[in-house]
């Protein structure tokens, strides 16, 4: 007699997959190696000379991620990893550090369940647990891509928009044969921060979620997390609790002519702050419709998507940046005869480690309006609503199109009731060789961003009204010359000018002050060099960059940088 | 159909995109926006009788919020009324007045000078106003002085040089015209005068006060002269625990304030006689009876006024001597 159900271990995520169907080795190595070189050079836009500052930098280091892979029987995995770093100059070993950069180990439980303890990567949906892309990044050209991989690998960033958690999660699945087809279910649990055993609790993000696939033409679920403090682990009363709770549907139609799919996630958040009368309770809501409809044949496609955040919509696990902007570069920090701070750059955007937040934060982080004032905190960014558009497709072989359309307003206004509007308009295109066959055919990719971003608001009589543009472009161009060896080069720019009241927010998020900003400047990056490729997993790259920045309101930032990046990758 | 889909998913999203009337953090009008007085200060009772529960509130639209102060000080007693608040206008909700003082002393029947000032602004504005009396507070007085001594309680004072424990009538009462003024130089004791206040001059053995210690409070207004830095006022309660109609030292409680003004002028004493002390010389010390505070067992306050015996000369005045319950004198 046919059982109702089996109950089956699932395996969604690719990465770590462990499968029945090979015979794994008990023990291999994995990792990656890295030498890294950059040198500086700074000219500064002055009527009187810079003698203070040094205008040349050179800083640089070798890597080696050396990982162990053991798989002590087959249901079992242990992958510990080190870092072993030497900074260029390092003598004798000063400029040598040794860290432990992953460490996990993972199962699976009577064939049912699926677990990883130690360093995890996860994400949910966009609203609940997602990290999102820093800025620019999604337009830049390839040249320019190199340093901000080698920055997004570091941080662990370059994983599918998952965050890297220490804790643990669990994996399950029921299949039935009625009805349903299968429900997948998801726990983890992570230590977002460590008590002082003094006045800072311990904090944990944990949560799960259940999607049940009803068909291919159907499917549901319900994610649900906190970001809490735990009670008891220091002095301190104050606790904080933020639930999020989602609800996601979707639905799907295919036929010869046509593939469609319509997407819908709703849900709520609420922040409290227990024991503490100065936090007041904050809870918002998010909904999001999203149609897309695709020609089966040619791939062509539309994409059109209502969204809804509130402002009191509060996400740690989705709205926390890569980027900490509270910091300052490291390379060149302080510029001219009278040593002020360097703004952050586009070039620091690209390279500048330390300003790369690994930690989910409760509160809404600064950014920077100048790169992006309209998603600054990715698809879970609060206070908008509006119509999202998305069309793409292939012209002819080869050469791809894609045109987005953001009409965005704030569900609720910043010291005036009246919301600001924000307006994007973006194309890519994208052009390549790579679908000819021809086996002499040498690799040549061309493309081409651009992006413009407008934000307003009007004024009265008695403050001014907001009118902030940012255009964002980029060109990019892969050649193969002879097998293996490309010349790269690529070009971003940005362009910013306008005005905007930017909000200060206190501890608890909540809005007490506004500053003005005003801004009235371009940086642009120009890059050009060779790569080679040994393989597809190893490459050396030699490119120079130049870097010109130029703020009408901001004294130092009127500057070059002249930069020569020697990178060499490897992952085994 | 088709048609009716999209106007109705039209008709949706342009409901489901509106903005919140209400809007996050400070208006950028009152940050930004120039001040300007839409409505002047008016008074919507201007002879008004506050033993009568009168109440007078002020008036005033602003073009944009800000921090704004009104400013109440009776021309005969110097008393001053303070008002603050961040708002757009002045009503009955932020700038009403029931007839309390914020300065000491308390008002009385008396023409009032009204002015309303803003903190971020140079704008003055100035009314007047007519008090037909002051403000009558709920409680068991002890006395204000203004029949005099009252008879029943006993004094003593020292023979001691300059000793002057007077009924005083001028115009630098807290409240009324008269107070008492206890003063002189007594070169071998701290004490330099007392009185003594009986519950039986009010009609009963014991006060007749609410049993509940947190809903009793006592108030004083106390009077230091600028040139006076050594006076010490000792206040007690003694309590008849067996309730047999004395005192007895040994075995009953007797619990204290002892009060070392330090701001010139009249200040306001406020005491729960939850927070009561057994003091002696004064520390803390064990209670002497059951030690548990019984403001309806009190049967007589002290008031004691000290001063090193070696620091010479000093003075002070006390004035409306009242118990009040559940909350202190709002005067």
């Amino acid at each position: 007699m046919k059982k109702w159900y089996n109950i089956i271990l699932l395996l969604w995520l690719l990465p770590n997959v462990y499968s029945a169907q090979t015979t794994p080795k008990k023990f291999s190595f994995t990792g990656a190696a890295r030498g890294y070189f950059l040198g500086d050079q700074l000219n500064q836009d002055l009527s009187l000379e810079d003698s203070i500052t040094v205008p040349r930098l050179n800083s640089g280091h070798v890597m080696a991620d050396l990982g162990l892979n053991i798989r002590p029987n087959k249901n079992m995995e242990i992958q510990g990893m080190v870092r072993v770093r030497n900074d260029y100059g390092g003598f004798w070993g000063s400029g040598v550090t040794f860290d432990i950069r992953q460490m996990y180990v993972k199962g699976v439980i009577g064939g049912v369940v699926r677990y990883q303890l130690g360093d995890i990567n996860y994400r949910l949906t966009k609203y609940t647990f997602w990290n999102n892309d820093q800025e620019l990044f999604d337009l830049a050209p390839t040249a320019l891509k190199q340093q901000w991989d080698v920055v997004n690998y570091d941080h662990f960033h370059d994983l599918q928009n998952s965050w890297r958690q220490q804790g643990g999660a669990a994996e399950w699945g029921l299949i039935f044969s009625k009805a349903v087809e299968e429900i997948q279910f998801r726990a983890f649990g992570t230590r977002v921060r460590a008590s002082n055993n003094s006045s800072i609790n311990d904090r944990v993000f944990t949560g799960g979620t259940a999607q049940v696939v009803q068909s291919k033409y159907f499917a549901a679920g319900i994610s649900y997390v906190n970001f809490l403090d735990i009670e008891g682990t220091s002095r301190n009363n104050t606790l904080l609790r933020n639930p999020v709770v989602s609800m996601n549907a979707s639905a799907n139609y295919a036929s010869t002519d046509w593939i469609i799919r319509a997407e819908a996630e709703w849900g709520r958040s609420s922040t409290r702050f227990l024991n503490n009368e100065e936090a007041k309770d904050r809870d918002g809501t998010f909904s999001e419709l999203g149609i897309r409809i695709q020609r089966a044949k040619t791939g062509w496609f539309l994409h059109g998507l209502v969204k809804r955040v509130e402002s009191a919509f509060n996400s740690p696990g989705a709205q926390t940046r890569r980027l900490n902007l509270n910091g300052q570069p490291a390379s060149f920090q302080r510029i001219g005869n009278e040593q002020e701070l360097r703004p952050f750059s586009m070039l620091d955007l690209m390279r500048e480690s330390s300003m790369y937040n690994m930690q989910l934060q409760p509160y809404l982080m600064n950014f920077s309006p100048r790169y992006d004032n309209i998603t600054p905190f990715g698809a879970a960014t609060p206070n908008r609503q509006g119509i999202i558009v998305t069309a793409g497709g292939e012209v002819i072989p080869g050469l791809s199109v894609e045109l987005a359309q953001y009409m965005l307003t704030e569900t609720r206004g910043e010291g005036t009731a009246e919301g600001r509007d924000f307006v994007r308009s973006q194309a890519k295109v994208k052009w390549s060789n790579l679908h000819e066959k021809r086996s002499k055919g040498r690799r040549i990719i061309l493309e081409g961003n651009i992006r413009r971003d407008q934000t307003s608001r009007p004024g009265t009589e008695f403050y001014r009204g907001v009118d902030l543009e940012t255009t964002v472009g980029a060109i990019g161009l892969e050649l193969e010359v002879i097998e293996k060896l490309d010349v790269i080069a690529g070009w971003q720019w940005v362009e910013y000018r306008g005005f905007d009241f930017t909000a200060v927010r206190n501890e608890y998020a909540e809005i007490f002050n506004f500053s003005e900003y005003s801004v009235n400047g371009k940086e642009s990056m120009t890059a050009a060099g060779l790569r080679y490729r040994f393989s597809d997993k190893a490459f050396l790259s030699a490119q120079m960059n130049f870097f010109h920045t130029d703020d009408e309101n901001v004294l130092t930032a009127h500057y070059q940088i002249q930069q020569f990046m020697l990178l060499y990758q490897i992952n085994f | 159909m088709i048609k009716k889909i999209f106007f109705v998913a039209l008709f949706g999203i342009a409901v489901g995109c509106s903005v919140d009337e209400e809007f996050e953090g400070p208006s950028l009008n009152d940050l930004y926006g120039s001040f300007m007085i839409i409505t002047p200060l008016d008074i919507t009772d201007r002879n008004v009788d506050f033993a009568e529960g009168e109440l007078t509130s002020f008036t005033a639209v602003f073009s944009k919020q800000v921090d704004w102060k009104v400013r109440i000080k009776g021309l005969s007693s110097g008393a001053v009324k303070e008002m603050t608040g961040f708002s757009n206008s002045l009503n009955s909700d932020n700038a009403q007045w029931n007839g309390t003082t914020t300065f000491l002393p308390m008002f009385r029947a008396e023409e009032c000078a009204v002015e309303l000032t803003f903190l971020s602004e140079p704008d003055t504005l100035r009314d007047t106003l007519s008090l037909s009396s002051g403000r009558v507070n709920e409680g068991l007085l002890l006395s204000d002085f203004e029949s005099g001594f009252p008879s029943g309680w006993t004094t003593f004072v020292q023979s001691g040089a300059n000793m002057s424990f007077v009924v005083q009538t001028n115009n630098n009462a807290a409240q009324g015209t008269r107070y008492y003024d206890m003063g002189g130089t007594v070169n071998w004791d701290w004490l330099k005068g007392l009185f003594e206040i009986p519950a039986t001059v009010y009609g009963s053995p014991r006060f007749d006060l609410n049993p509940n210690p947190e809903q009793v409070f006592f108030n004083a207004m106390l009077y230091k002269p600028a040139a006076i830095d050594n006076a010490l006022v000792l206040f007690q309660f003694r309590e008849d625990d067996n309730q047999d109609g004395v005192y007895s030292s040994s075995s009953e409680d007797m619990y204290s304030i002892q009060v070392d003004p330090s701001v010139n002028g009249w200040t306001l004493l406020n005491a729960k006689y939850a927070d009561l002390q057994t003091l002696i010389n004064g520390a803390p010390a064990p209670a002497i009876g059951n030690g548990i505070r019984e403001p309806h067992k009190c049967m007589r306050v002290s008031v004691l006024f000290l001063a090193a015996p070696t620091s010479g000369y000093t003075q002070g005045y006390i004035d409306y001597l009242i118990f009040t319950e559940n909350g202190p004198l709002q005067p």
